[in-house]
């Protein structure tokens, strides 16, 4: 270690505590100094992702295993309480619902099929989820391919009508619209052409637009026949209109990352310097 | 002074565009580093001296808000919070707009999340809209919080249905039968309007598909702006309104405070987001001028070489 | 003698007269009251059906307007629907609130209990934690009455005995009030079956004016609170109300009629449809496919760039660099990507051009390196497949993205290719291989990164493209089947979108019906 890296890492590690103490002393309430701690730490780690726009360094480094080690190890908690205790445990057992203090909704009346109550059903998950870790053993992999067969075979069962009904069939239903609105003919059409959003010329073109556009952009994806002569003119309007499509989620894409930029700014004015009400 | 310092800041960075345009036609490559710092400015200078701008709501978000704003009073409403807190910047603001303005037109407010950290964000919800500006409203009567449940997909596969067995109690383990609220709702079905604010998976999309289409009750969501682009195609025949990203939540802030004059001095986070928005917009245009700029005069250098 | 008659003459008289002033009062009663509304017409042809589609469990009442629906003085306000309910419906639901108020207690006591007694032990160890006590203690509602260590002690110890004492009561009730729920379940379908004796018609709601229909709907759960019995002869009675509640027609009345589920959705079957569209196709082209049909895949400019650009690494003896993205094995794009990497690793091979290959996940890896030794197997070229050429980075995003750029960097790759699933990396990783001065190739399905491939990366295949590529090169009839039964489908979509844009223009809204799925 450099002595450059040792003085930055004093200098930083007393900015740490220098920014802890006089946000404790201006912080209220009861927990002054770990709130204090918890913006400073925050605010820190903030500036060390943001340090990595200079170039990659040791503070970016620890900063990024530290997210993910606690993100990792939070969702693993999440998983199991939320999971496990939450789904799993009520339905299964009266007593490991009453330890883990959630509300038992395994009962109702005992529902006896084949003399089995309701509640064994939830065994079958139980080992499901037990064949699948076995993925971890190198010898007994080869049975996690039996629960992650029903996973995904359930899966593309339920989502194979989900998907079909809403982002099939009615978004062609959507493309059923007429290119001539309220059409009462051409002298009517020009006499009240306007720019008005609600008006007919925006209507029509609109309409057009997303008739044209469904039809041009699948032509372009239509892999049979080469691109050559109209159709070949209707697979580049298609690809014009799918390119107008990505600069537009790419713009709200530039949107969306401005405003976590802005969001963590305003954390360190308003939270941790304090120079923005 | 505020306007001032305003202007100063426009004029250096406006001053500092030129220069890089200057320095494009010139031919010079610009640091990458250099494009970092100007946003930076951009963003930062408009927090500190909060620059503001007047939105009009445009047709996705107009919907969202006329159909709130025209059930009738008591429809039951469910806002689902589907989000954490790196979307929160984005989101939080329009889950809070939303929640007041169905608390101010007395709908009910029925809360849930499908995602573990949701829960934290509605109490930040609670505590800064519903018990600041609604001290009347009664948990159980006005409004309830049924809480997170896991399982994604499943559990809306199961609440289209059966809302009571995906949520026996509400989150103060209070049951489902003593909340006056929840009287007469037996699924999604029986909510007049459906809500889901959220950016990631499960969202909005699987609200519509899971919910809103096989049951047909009007549902809506508010995403982040990454998302927004891909949710566009289900308006208006799936979704009665869209939010996307914090342009939309600024514009349904600015109309509900236009058209509800009793909460004018409601916080506008959006709005306030906004002002460093739309400076860093203009940043941006100004550098895809001055690349393309720079292109065209590296490539007829090039070619006289 | 006369005097009698004459007396009983004026008795007459007198009771006739007192008769006829209280005849005459009430007619003056009536002259000074309002005439009273006649009452409206009933409605007609009341029917009741199983409501279609469903579990069960609901009914579907219809019916014709009454006459005096918005007309007149006595205009129809409301419909009121009624339904015959038989007295063992509330003997049902007076055990089930019984059950269900025992066992919330039962489960009360359980949780309550030990955290009473903790309280009680805390409280006991140390009085200081009286306001600080977390198992609230009931107390006397005047306000002057302070809380005491002592009163609060007993206070719980009182509620600890009673806990203790009726807790193991309750739970041997609960099974015994179980079983005669059930009974008295199981009685619900002879009891509807005594109509009209033993019960009672009672309201279900209110339609408003205009309504034509009303749907009953209930419970199939036995244990909740409005539960619905199929296959109970039900009854429906339906009466138009005007304003005046009193003022109502006579009842038409329905029934009986019973709740059943069907098997068969019949809003779906525009679903059903599309599915065995697909299916069909499907399996004919993967039939065609397999017995060595030439399918023609029109040629695509990001796979065509790939020679040249293995070829333009050989002249500048720089390696090439492949990415599987950050998928799983079981991603549709990471299974594209294994074949095009078949592809470029058999070309990298008879080129004699290195290639790097960073994977992100382990058997992604595993996959990629018997991907690449058959490559080189094919090329005849065995000796020269180096195994440290696939190798594991690491599996958490941005440190597999700093690892990537450091190769970038320092090996300078003449040609980048990126196939498969890629998230928020993708920008970082087209940047820095332009500052690398690679040429790059890009395809990917996640919509929201292709924008950034677009615009970083020479060539990209955008969404099904991948897939295209994947069944181009590899010619595997499963994939080539299946692309084809795709452009079929788009040409079915095309010729709906087309037929049905022509309908909706010309007034013929029954196609678009035949798209509308319910439920």
């Amino acid at each position: 270690m450099s002595r450059l890296a040792v003085v930055v890492f004093v200098i930083i590690c007393a900015a740490f505590a220098l920014s802890w103490a006089v946000r404790a002393s201006v912080t209220e309430g009861d927990h002054a100094m770990r709130d204090a701690f918890l913006v400073t730490l925050s605010a820190f780690m903030t500036l060390a992702i943001m340090s990595f726009m200079y170039r990659d360094n040791p503070y970016y480094k620890f900063a990024e295993h530290l997210f993910v080690g606690i993100s990792a190890a939070y969702w693993m908690c999440v998983g199991f309480w939320s999971t496990i205790v939450g789904n799993l445990v009520p339905r299964i057992s009266e007593n490991l619902s009453d330890f883990f203090k959630v509300p038992y909704s395994g009962g109702g009346l005992d529902f006896d099929l084949f003399f089995l109550a309701y509640r064994y059903f939830y065994m079958i998950p139980i080992v499901l989820g037990i064949l699948l870790l076995m993925r971890l053993v190198p010898k007994a992999g080869w049975i996690s391919r039996w629960p992650l067969a029903f996973i995904v075979g359930t899966f593309a069962g339920l989502n194979l009508i989900r998907y079909l009904q809403s982002d099939f069939i009615n978004q062609i239903s959507a493309t059923f619209v007429p290119l001539f609105v309220e059409w009462h003919g051409f002298g009517d059409f020009f006499g009240q052409l306007s720019l008005a959003a609600d008006g007919q010329f925006l209507a029509m073109m609109t309409n057009l637009v997303i008739f044209l556009g469904v039809i041009c952009g699948l032509i372009y994806f239509f892999f049979s026949k080469e691109h050559v002569g109209w159709f070949g003119g209707a697979s580049r309007f298609g690809i014009w209109i799918l390119m107008i499509t990505f600069g537009a989620s790419f713009g709200y894409t530039v949107m969306g990352r401005i405003s976590l930029l802005v969001g963590r700014l305003t954390f360190l004015f308003r939270d941790w310097l304090g120079i923005i009400s | 002074m505020g306007d001032l310092r305003i202007i100063v800041a426009l004029f250096l960075i406006g001053g500092g565009l030129f220069w890089l345009l200057v320095r494009a036609i010139r031919g010079k490559e610009v640091d990458r580093r250099l494009i970092f710092v100007f946003i930076l400015v951009s963003v930062a200078a408009p927090i500190l001296f909060t620059i503001t701008f007047e939105m009009k709501p445009t047709l996705v978000v107009q919907a969202l808000y006329d159909k709130i704003e025209n059930l009738p009073a008591g429809s039951k409403i469910l806002l689902a919070f589907d989000f954490d807190p790196p979307m929160a910047p984005e989101v939080q603001p329009m889950a809070d707009v939303v929640t007041r303005h169905v608390l101010a037109k007395k709908h009910k407010a029925i809360f849930m999340t499908l995602w573990a950290t949701g829960q934290a964000q509605f109490n930040i919800t609670l505590e800064e809209v519903i018990r600041k500006d609604f001290p009347d409203a009664q948990d159980g009567v006005d409004y309830v919080d049924l809480g997170y449940k896991a399982g994604n997909e499943g559990v809306l596969n199961v609440i289209r249905t059966d809302f009571k067995k995906m949520f026996p109690t509400d989150v103060n383990t209070v049951p489902w039968d003593s909340l006056p609220i929840l009287k007469g709702i037996r699924s999604c079905s029986d909510f007049d309007l459906i809500i889901s604010v959220g950016g990631g998976k499960p969202g909005v999309k699987e609200w519509v598909l899971f919910v809103g289409d096989p049951t047909r009750v009007p549902t809506a969501g508010g995403v982040t702006a990454v998302v927004a682009p891909m949710l566009y195609p289900y308006y208006p025949g799936q979704m009665c309104g869209l939010l996307g990203g914090i342009k939309g939540a600024a514009e349904y802030e600015n109309y509900f405070r236009d058209n509800h004059p009793q909460y004018a001095g409601m916080d506008t986070p959006a709005m306030v987001m906004m002002g460093p928005q739309t400076v860093a917009h203009v940043v941006i245009l100004a550098f895809i001028v001055i690349g393309n700029v720079l292109f065209f005069v590296t490539r007829r250098k090039e070619v006289k070489r | 003698m006369r005097h009698k008659l004459k007396l009983v003459l004026v008795l007459v008289l007198c009771a006739w007269t007192t008769a006829a002033a209280q005849t005459d009062t009430a007619l003056g009663d009536s002259v000074s009251a309002a005439p009273a509304l006649p009452p409206p017409l009933p409605v007609t042809n009341l029917q009741a059906f199983d409501t279609d589609n469903d579990h069960g469990h609901a009914i579907t009442l219809t019916w014709e307007k009454s006459a005096d629906d918005g007309a007149g003085e006595n205009s129809v306000l409301a419909y009121e629907v009624f339904r015959w309910f038989p007295f063992q419906v509330d003997v049902v639901d007076a055990l089930r609130k019984s059950v269900s108020e025992t066992r919330d207690a039962v489960r009360a006591f359980r949780i309550d209990l030990p955290r009473a007694e903790n309280a009680l032990h805390e409280l006991s160890e140390d009085p200081g934690k009286l306001r600080t006590i977390r198992f609230n203690v009931a107390r006397p509602s005047d306000s002057t009455f302070e809380l005491t260590v002592d009163y609060a002690i007993r206070a719980l110890e009182d509620t600890i005995a009673f806990m203790r004492e009726n807790a193991p009561i309750l739970k041997n009730r609960t099974k015994p009030l179980q079983q005669d729920l059930e009974k008295a379940l199981a009685r619900l379908p002879q009891a509807h079956a005594n109509y009209p004796k033993d019960g009672e018609w009672r309201s279900l709601g209110k339609a408003l004016v205009g309504s034509t229909t009303y749907t009953n709907t209930g419970s199939k759960e036995t244990t909740a609170d409005g539960f619905f019995p199929d296959y109970a002869d039900l009854y429906y009675r339906v009466e138009a109300v005007t304003v005046d509640e009193s003022i109502r027609s006579e009842a038409a009345t329905v029934g009986p009629v019973q709740s059943r589920g069907q098997w068969f959705h019949t809003g779906k079957v525009p679903v059903l449809g599309f599915v065995l569209m697909f299916f069909v196709f499907t399996l004919t082209f993967v039939q065609m496919a397999k017995k060595g049909a030439n399918l023609y895949v029109r040629p695509l400019s990001g796979i065509e760039a790939v020679d040249d650009a293995i070829g333009r690494a050989t002249e500048m003896g720089r390696p090439i660099l492949y990415l599987l993205g950050i998928g799983t094995a079981t991603d549709v794009s990471t299974i594209a990507s294994f074949s095009i990497l078949g592809r470029v690793a058999k070309r990298v091979a008879e080129y004699q051009t290195s290639i790097i290959v960073p994977c992100y996940d382990p058997i992604v890896m595993a996959v990629a390196q018997e991907v690449v030794k058959s490559s080189y197997l094919d090329a005849a070229r065995a000796d020269d497949y180096k195994q440290e050429s696939v190798f594991f980075v690491t599996n958490y995003q941005f440190a597999y993205v700093a690892a990537v750029n450091g190769i970038m960097l320092r090996e300078r790759p003449a040609t980048n290719i990126y196939m498969g699933k890629f998230m928020a990396e993708s920008l970082l990783l087209a940047e820095t291989g332009t500052l690398a001065g690679s040429i790059q190739i890009a395809g990917t399905d996640e919509i929201a990164q292709i924008p950034f491939f677009i615009v970083a990366c020479d060539y990209t295949l955008i969404g099904e493209e991948l897939y295209a590529a994947s069944a181009y090169l590899g010619r595997e009839p499963v994939l080539l089947g299946s692309l084809k039964a795709q452009d079929w489908a788009k040409v079915v979509i095309m010729a709906v979108a087309l037929i049905g844009m022509l309908g909706t223009a010309l007034g013929w809204p029954a196609f678009a019906q035949m798209f509308q799925v319910t439920g």
